[in-house]
């Protein structure tokens, strides 16, 4: 493995374009070799919901299911998911509700390079 | 010398604080990496200059310059790239702080 690059998404699935450059960013970084994690806190929590259907973007949810399935690492913030009224077993298949705690601080201490997407 | 990659997401007219690259750069090695909307760095004549002042490098995504109507070589600082090269930046630099 060439290195872990750890995104962290700060914006929701609908606000803009960032949770589709995450899933970009982590493909082509998977393509290259490096293990990739991404954590979404605060709105970035929204990619991670099942039953997403945007009629004119592309399905971040299925997207992330799709590399999460290449070896991707996907969690979120779970009081930021609570505090929107999505609950544990409303992820995608292969993302996580986890904590700071438990989760981005492990991270944290073993990405070699963070790229936070927010606004 | 600490390089640092700033990340840019937002258009020269959403006003990013461009003056953070001197005040959390100092004398590191400095570049801008565009994603998005901040593409219009690369094709706004003033925008290209104001970036240009304050770090040594930008690097702009083709697929967002393409999205927006724009098929550009545009030389001086500013260097068109993909994805993968994007992610190579990212690893390669010290640090990144996004604006």
């Amino acid at each position: 493995m060439k290195g872990t690059l750890l995104i962290h998404l700060r914006s929701g699935s609908m606000m803009n374009m960032d949770s589709n450059l995450t899933v970009k960013l982590a493909r082509a970084a998977l393509d290259k070799g490096y293990n990739v994690r991404i954590f979404g806190y605060g709105e970035g929590i929204t990619p991670i919901k099942e039953g997403q259907d945007p009629k004119r973007f592309p399905n971040v949810g299925k997207e992330l299911t799709e590399i999460a399935e290449k070896g991707a690492t996907i969690v979120v913030c779970e009081t930021c998911c609570v505090a929107r009224g999505i609950h544990r077993g409303e992820e995608v298949k292969g993302s996580k509700v986890g904590s700071l705690t438990n989760d981005l601080s492990k991270f944290v201490s073993e990405a070699d390079r963070i790229l936070t997407l927010a606004r | 010398m600490v390089s640092i990659l700033f990340v840019i997401l937002k258009s020269p007219h959403e006003n990013p604080n461009l003056e953070l690259t001197n005040d959390l750069g100092g004398q590191s090695k400095k570049a801008a990496l565009l994603f998005e909307d901040a593409v219009y760095y690369a094709v706004d004549k003033k925008a290209s200059k104001h970036l240009s002042e304050h770090v040594d490098e930008v690097f702009v995504i083709s697929d967002d310059l393409a999205a927006r109507g724009f098929e550009c070589d545009i030389g001086g600082k500013f260097k068109v790239i993909d994805y993968g090269q994007a992610v190579d930046l990212i690893m390669q630099f010290d640090r990144t702080i996004t604006l």
